[in-house]
């Protein structure tokens, strides 16, 4: 254990020594996070689409004796998606051209349609093939949606004007004609001026059903139209970019770039140093180097995992962000750093025996890397055989590792699976490693 | 000793089964044209390589150093750092004092916080053969350990071997300079092409086989 610690030591110093490798190992880790978390930011970006106005909104229209106003309305969607106003061809030119991923078109006699109420006016929507296809239509789903909800609004208003004046009766608009009606009351007031029998009784209890009846009219409207309300409450926590997802892909992409490359690297290096055979001159065992270069990435790892936990919590609680586990657990997550550090580490060996060359382990761990981060990424429901895959490498051990350490409340079973998952996928590489050392004795 | 040591890499032979000894108080050569299997043969014999046949037998408790062709030292590292990690992890006592004195012994002292990688072809020679002294070995297994070297470093390094062999010790180099093996080798050994060509005393060399072996 004495030489396991005097190399791991000895790698320590180098490392120390070589500030512009700490800073390309540190940074260029960190830099991926950002640009995976960015990409992955996009999902949840505006995607641009077309509004092809060939009806010729007014700013402001009026249904049902209610007045809409259009660009408060645009406005409003805008919250989902980027509107822009195009032309027909220049929608379709864009939309070919992959700069807008779906247009709206509004086709003339749109308005007329909506105004008369007789038959449903059309949107027409059309999108590509492309990935945010679905969201977009999910996303205009949703507008029409919304326009739906305020128009039923304003028909329900309208037509409970109508309902009014058949309850008490007045003066009434319909397709632009005026007219007079008697109205319940109305009724009733008349009915009281006859002589009374059997057929007036059956007039009065007709009319006062229908007016107790009518009086419900406006909750049973507004309970048809909406059979099942939707409240949308906003809880104070984590916004997404500092979400539990986030905080633990960055650890572990973080890490598993690190610990792999610098693994490979320190490895191969021993070969490219021309020490390994000093080494192996009696002063050291292979088994010894490659506990020591598996020990090397957990150090590392621990140290660049505790420097991101810190801030991730230094963030949340400077933000008076709820929600999370940030300090509680810092030594859970440490532990998993440790460990995901080690196993990662002991590929990083493997690979690095097998190069046996630090440019070529580097360019080999880079390869191996990205691989295992990407197909970590895609997710398990998308794409089955990728889950399969990415359960034989620590990375996606570590994600989940990660989360639920920091997030739930109960981790402790799911968090031992992961720990094993993390200690036998280790255990295996590092056997594997072992036997890939001999290589650079060759 | 050396009984019957081979060596291949893949499919191509090194080194043919060798048998070698290394006596006390002798100092032997090791020549031979490139590619040989020189280095190789002093690689098993310190144990920086697995023979692929044979063994290598050693007496127990034997302190061996070696010196490797190219430098075998950590590049980002000091020459004290490296001296003071192989002293520690060869179990020296006092790894301290011993990596001052021979930054002394060999002359390192002007640069010996820069990096080993930064120092001159001949300096890093030097530290490879300071860490081949480390622990105060009784057998110098030296790989054309003079190839980079000063002549007043030279003088040095014979010097340190004669000493040693004066004291009981070994030392088997390897050289391509037949004027070494003429003034300071007790012994031969020639290799051709992997096989041992000749092995015997410096004077059987001279009379009977130099210019035929080397014709």
């Amino acid at each position: 254990m004495n030489r396991v610690r005097l190399l791991l030591g000895k790698d320590l110093r180098i490392l120390w020594r070589s500030p512009a490798l700490l800073a390309v190992l540190v940074a260029y880790p960190v830099a991926i996070a950002v640009l995976v978390g960015l990409v992955a930011g996009y999902a949840s970006a505006k995607p641009r689409v077309a509004l092809v106005d060939q009806d010729g909104l007014p700013r402001v229209v009026e249904l049902g004796g209610q007045r809409f106003d259009i660009a408060r309305t645009i406005r409003r969607v805008s919250d989902d998606v980027a509107l822009v106003r195009l032309s027909a061809d220049e929608a379709s030119k864009q939309l070919r051209a992959g700069k807008i991923v779906a247009s709206v078109t509004v086709p003339s006699g749109f308005l007329a349609d909506l105004r008369g109420m007789v038959r449903s006016p059309r949107l027409e929507l059309r999108t590509t093939a492309g990935g945010l296809s679905s969201r977009v239509t999910q996303q205009v789903q949703a507008l029409v949606y919304s326009l739906n909800r305020q128009l039923q609004g304003a028909f329900i208003a309208a037509n409970l004007e109508y309902v009014e004046l058949i309850r008490h009766g007045g003066t009434g608009a319909f397709l632009g004609r005026r007219f007079e009606i008697l109205g319940l009351d109305g009724m009733r007031r008349l009915l009281e001026d006859l002589p009374p029998g059997p057929r007036l009784d059956r007039l009065r209890t007709f009319a006062r059903t229908a007016s107790l009846a009518l009086d419900q009219t406006d909750e049973a409207l507004q309970a048809t139209a909406n059979p099942i309300e939707l409240d949308e409450v906003r809880e104070p926590g984590r916004s997404w970019v500092l979400s539990a997802q986030v905080q633990s892909y960055a650890l572990a992409l973080t890490i598993t770039f690190l610990a792999l490359m610098l693994a490979a690297g320190a490895t191969a290096a021993e070969r490219d140093e021309n020490a390994i055979g000093r080494l192996a001159h009696g002063l050291t065992t292979l088994g010894q180097l490659v506990w020591a270069k598996v020990a090397l990435a957990a150090a590392v790892a621990f140290a660049l995992g505790l420097g991101i936990t810190l801030s991730f919590g230094a963030v949340i609680e400077l933000g008076q962000v709820e929600g999370g586990e940030p300090w509680a657990r810092l030594p859970v997550v440490l532990a998993g750093v440790v460990l995901a550090g080690a196993s990662l580490g002991a590929i990083g060996v493997l690979l690095g025996a097998l190069a046996r060359d630090a440019r070529t382990a580097s360019l080999v761990a880079l390869g191996v890397v990205l691989p295992i981060v990407f197909l970590g990424l895609v997710p398990r429901e998308v794409v089955p055989a990728a889950g399969w895959i990415s359960d034989a490498f620590p990375f996606v051990h570590a994600v989940r590792f990660f989360g639920f350490a920091l997030y739930e409340s109960s981790p402790w079973e799911a968090l031992l699976g992961e720990a094993a998952w993390l200690a036998g996928l280790g255990g295996i590489s590092g056997i594997a490693a072992r036997v890939g050392a001999r290589r650079l004795l060759v | 000793m050396a009984c019957g040591v081979a060596r291949r890499f893949g499919s191509k032979t090194a080194l043919q089964p060798i048998d070698l000894e290394l006596r006390e108080g002798e100092t032997t050569a090791l020549v031979g044209p490139n590619g040989a299997g020189k280095s190789t043969l002093i690689g098993l014999l310190a144990g920086a390589l697995e023979p692929s046949a044979g063994r290598v037998q050693r007496r127990a408790g034997t302190r061996i150093g070696w010196a490797p062709q190219r430098p075998a030292h950590y590049g980002r590292l000091s020459a004290r750092q490296n001296l003071e990690f192989f002293a520690r992890l060869q179990a020296v006592p006092r790894p301290t004092d011993v990596a001052a004195r021979l930054l002394e012994e060999f002359e390192l002292g002007a640069d010996e916080e820069g990096s080993s990688s930064n120092l001159s072809v001949g300096m890093r020679q030097r530290l490879n053969l300071a860490i081949a002294a480390l622990s105060d070995p009784q057998v110098l297994l030296l790989d054309e350990p003079a190839a980079a070297l000063d002549p007043r470093q030279r003088r040095s390094l014979w010097a340190r071997a004669g000493r040693l062999t004066g004291s009981g010790g070994a030392v088997l180099f390897a050289t391509q300079a037949l004027e070494e093996v003429e003034r300071f080798a007790d012994c031969v050994v020639i290799l051709l092409d992997g096989s041992l060509g000749f092995s015997g005393s410096l004077a059987e060399y001279e009379h009977e086989h130099a210019d035929r072996l080397f014709a």
